[in-house]
């Protein structure tokens, strides 16, 4: 389902952005560009006329303006982990990689912040802050990969944000550069700045509102100690009841994860974690905090474990989060991804939410819908905050399965949707969910949300054709010499 | 539309009242009537509880209030999902009663309570000690709901605690003063009730050596929910609305806690060796514990929301945001012979009440220079209470940002008819 179009750039353009960003920060070459015509999400495919990654802020702001000059679309990316096209290049343009700029610019932990170039990869902050007794939280389980810019566009959650609250609760302020390149400070280091909250809006804007070059996030007091262990069972239905059994007995854990039995066998054969092969579903349950409380809120954990019938298995008390039995455990957790290949050549993550509650009838329904659909679906998600990631597997390169994939997706977040929720907890909307805004929203709350990205975009120049579909307002806006967005 | 001849029971703020009076129940009803109003050029002034009415610039045209205390239900409280929606005309009090009757809380607090309503909460992004711990109002919204000066009822987020579908107008509408819309409906997150809160009330002989204290509770073995740096007089104020039998006259610094019973009484003995140095500490627990909690919240305020019995109010209040590390040396600087400070120290919140009887002139001259001294140090200062006839001159929200034209652009693309509280905040 390629989109397969792209724009006139001109020789001069080209020649101007090299100037921009030096002619070693630019890729051109069709057969370089491939790399750049998808992200995470497969299925739709475009290539960028061509590729930048600016060093700096003023050179962000050069590329933008060249972009404008000559009336061609734009596109920040970061790692390229975007599991909902959020940088496909729709009706191709420049695509800007934040990669390079990698720089950790400060760390204060007395007054609990840092600031960061957007092309840090996640984890490079958790690992600068070892031994500190902070640590930043958002950790989505593409850390190693993903950049803060991105995770910034993206609101991303990970494991611990059930506890801890997703990236938006831990972003004081950002740089900016506009899509028309001029550069704004919103928030900043201290709390409660004057004015509205627009670094709260600015989170979660899939890239449509401009080019993120700095960022100013929170760092957390690491927890004295924690408990982290897997409750197994024989099926998904009591580790679900489990995870609906806690929260509704007000127990916070700082993570709490599920893995169905599909997933357990791909980990094992691919790393041999040590995870029981033989169960239904895992849960890796994690409490964590002042050592004197956490014998009771372990203990309290392992109870609704056992009476959903299922049993306590590897239990880890650690003080930091070094301890090779942690490290593995979530090594495992955040490797899932990487096993599926075992599965299946091809696969699509959805990700749905649901009430907390629900979770035992959505798991139920998945099921019911695979079987349905022929498919196959992988279960591994963030159950403690009703976030789940189906995994559908199929080979894109029979169109039938690829159908019966997009059919058993729709249906799937149709089901969300009935029980409350929302069809993106953290991957957003992108290119792939679009057609479902009308659903989770109204003409005048769509309107509303096209007016906001005006005040940013008022060109719609900067990362077209996405999150907002088209024809609700004026978004579309049809400049020459780019094709509209299919 | 004029303003009215003479005042009546509906004031706006700064001494002006409004022409009218809408009180919808039902929200379709509200949006029309904004639209309608809003359509004929009349200001359109959102009430809940009328606790921070004089908080903001002057009332800028002739309008109506929107009264929104005949929204007060409580629409979904899914327990056993964490989350609860309701209309915003719900006290906070009546809010956390609802929960508490399920073991569960909204770990917010806010001035005056019985009175403020969650929309009006939300709306003047309001919070309290515990902000340190438990986070601020815009970590607990998930959903929310509005009716714009177009007419129309906007909603964004959602029910479930996690949800990126959309641009997050939970956030934009927490803290927008009512100058985007009227908040109809929110959808928050709630949490366990604790077993157990407790403070540790320790006085000082003066702030020297409070920075470096501070320094160690940044690291400290315990998890304090609250950091509370008191000077002289508002040590002594707290006090006294506590109705607690508290040791004040120097410094004090009231550290927070929440837990178990066992973890709260850890963290209380682990605070008596860090805390060394000070003159005298005390735990406060149980029941005194909440009363210390209610007038920790409520002194910022002045009394001035409460209609303060027996206080005099007082007519020129500040609130600084600050780096955490500057807080010290910035209330070392402020003379306690005029004004009560509170820091929420944790969070570099600094609350500062003109003390009664000072003239305006002489407070007006700190406000010019601890402003300076704010900015310079990375952070900012409003002043969420100041006489009418200052306001022009003084500069309510602070000295300008870089983004408050961004800011100003997004209150056109919700509100192009400029009709939501004009002249108070954007
Ligand atoms: C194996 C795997 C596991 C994952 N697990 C999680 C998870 O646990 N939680 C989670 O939330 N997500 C998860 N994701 C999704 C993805 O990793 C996140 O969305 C991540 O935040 C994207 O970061 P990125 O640097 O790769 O951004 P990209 O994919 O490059 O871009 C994502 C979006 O952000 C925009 N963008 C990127 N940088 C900037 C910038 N500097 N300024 C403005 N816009 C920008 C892009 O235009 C695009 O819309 C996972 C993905 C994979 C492949």
């Amino acid at each position: 389902m390629a989109v397969a179009q792209s724009v006139d750039i001109s020789e001069s353009l080209r020649a101007e952005l090299a100037r921009a960003v030096g002619p070693e920060n630019l890729l051109h070459h069709r057969d370089e560009l491939v790399v750049y015509e998808c992200d995470g999400y497969v299925i739709e495919k475009n290539v960028p006329d061509v590729v930048v990654f600016p060093t700096s802020t003023e050179q962000v702001v050069a590329v933008v303006r060249l972009c404008n000059t000559y009336d061609v679309p734009f596109v920040p990316r970061g790692a390229g982990t975007s599991l909902a096209g959020g940088t496909l290049a729709v009706g191709g343009g420049v695509m800007i990689c934040l990669t390079r700029m990698k720089r950790i610019l400060e760390i204060n932990t007395r007054d609990r912040y840092a600031v960061v170039e957007p092309g840090v990869v996640n984890v490079w902050l958790t690992r600068a802050l070892a031994g500190s007794g902070f640590h930043y939280a958002p950790d989505p389980s593409s850390q190693t990969a993903c950049t803060i810019g991105g995770n910034v566009a993206t609101n991303s959650g990970g494991p611990h944000t059930l506890k801890y609250g997703v990236t938006v609760n831990h972003v004081r302020g950002v740089e900016l550069v506009l899509p028309d390149g001029r550069v704004v400070e919103i928030g900043g280091k201290a709390e409660d700045t004057p004015g509205l909250d627009l670094a709260g809006l600015v989170v979660g804007n899939e890239g449509t509102f401009g080019v993120v070059t700095k960022v100013i996030v929170n760092l957390t007091r690491d927890p004295e100690a924690g408990r982290t262990f897997l409750g197994v069972f024989e099926s998904v239905d009591q580790a679900t009841e489990t995870v609906s059994g806690l929260i509704a007995a007000g127990i916070v854990p700082a993570a709490l994860e599920m893995l169905d039995t599909l997933m357990i066998q791909a980990l094992e054969e691919a790393f041999g974690f040590g995870f029981p092969t033989d169960a239904g579903a895992v849960l890796i349950i994690e409490v964590d905090g002042l050592e004197a409380g956490l014998e009771h809120e372990a203990e309290a954990v392992a109870e609704v474990v056992r009476r959903n019938g299922g049993s306590v298995k590897n239990a880890i008390a650690w003080t930091t989060r070094k301890e090779p039995e942690y490290v593995a455990i979530w090594k495992a957790r955040k490797s899932a991804f990487g096993a599926i290949g075992r599965l299946s050549p091809t696969f699509c993550t959805q990700d749905g939410v649901v009430p907390r509650t629900k979770l035992p009838h959505i798991l139920r329904r998945i099921t019911e819908i695979g079987a349905k659909n022929g498919l196959r679906i992988a279960n591994v998600f963030h159950a403690g905050d009703g976030n789940i990631h189906p995994i559908l597997l199929f080979d894109e390169r029979d169109p039938a399965q690829v159908r019966r994939v997009l059919d058993a997706s729709h249906e799937i977040l149709e089901e969300c949707i009935a029980c409350g929720g929302s069809v993106t907890g953290e991957h957003g909307i992108g290119v792939e969910k679009m057609e479902f805004m009308p659903r989770l929203f109204s003409p005048s709350d769509l309107a509303a949300m096209v007016a906001l990205r005006e005040v940013f975009n008022p060109q719609g120049r900067c990362s077209p054709g996405k999150m907002l579909p088209i024809g609700v307002g004026c978004i579309e806006r049809k400049s020459p010499g780019r094709h509209a967005p299919a | 539309m004029n303003w009215p001849d003479s005042p009546n029971d509906t004031p706006l703020g700064d001494g002006r009242f409004a022409s009218a009076v809408e009180r919808p129940t039902d929200r379709q009803e509200l949006a029309d009537a904004l639209g309608r109003l809003a359509a004929e050029g009349i200001g359109l002034y959102p009430q809940g509880g009328r606790t921070a009415l004089e908080c903001g610039g002057i009332p800028a045209r002739p309008g109506v209030a929107i009264d929104v205390t005949g929204l007060s239900r409580v629409v979904d409280y899914p327990a056993a999902d964490m989350t609860i929606t309701v209309e915003a005309g719900l006290t906070l009090a009546e809010l956390q009663r609802t929960l508490g009757a399920q073991g569960q809380r909204l770990p917010l607090e806010a001035p005056a309570a019985d009175l403020a309503t969650i929309g009006g909460v939300f709306a003047t992004d309001s919070s309290g000690p515990r902000r340190f711990g438990n986070g601020r109002p815009r970590d607990l919204i998930i959903g929310v709901a509005f009716a714009s000066s177009k007419g129309e009822l906007v909603k964004g987020g959602g029910r479930v605690v996690k949800n990126v579908a959309g641009y997050d107008l939970p956030k934009l509408l927490t803290g927008s003063m009512g100058s985007l819309g009227v908040i109809v409906e929110l959808t928050l997150k709630t949490r366990p009730r604790p077993e157990a809160t407790a403070l540790c009330w320790s006085t000082w002989p003066g702030m020297e050596p409070l920075e470096e204290v501070l320094g160690v509770l940044n690291t400290s073995r315990t998890r304090p929910v609250a950091l509370e740096l008191l000077n002289g007089p508002a040590a002594e104020a707290v006090a006294r609305r506590s109705g607690l039998d508290l040791p004040a006259g120097g410094v004090v610094l009231a550290v927070g806690l929440e837990g178990t019973e066992t973890l709260v009484s850890w963290q209380l003995d682990v605070l008596e060796a860090e805390l060394g140095g000070a003159s005298g500490l005390v735990p406060v627990r149980g029941s005194d514990a909440d009363r210390l909690w209610g007038a920790l919240t409520d002194h910022p305020a002045g009394g001035l929301a409460l209609g303060g019995e027996g206080e005099a109010s007082s007519a020129l209040s500040f609130k600084a945001n600050l780096l955490p590390s500057s807080v010290v040396a910035f209330v070392e600087s402020i003379d306690p012979g005029r004004w009560e400070v509170q820091s929420h120290a944790g969070n570099g919140i600094v609350w500062g009440l003109g003390r009664p009887g000072i003239e305006v002139d002489r407070l007006a001259e700190d406000v010019t220079r601890l402003r300076e001294a704010a900015v310079s140090a990375g952070g900012n200062l409003i002043l969420p209470r100041c006489p009418t006839d200052r306001k022009p001159s003084l500069g309510i929200w602070g000295a300008p940002r870089g983004d408050w034209e961004l800011a100003r652009m997004v209150k056109r693309a919700i509100d192009p008819a400029g009709a939501m509280n004009p002249g108070r905040f954007l």
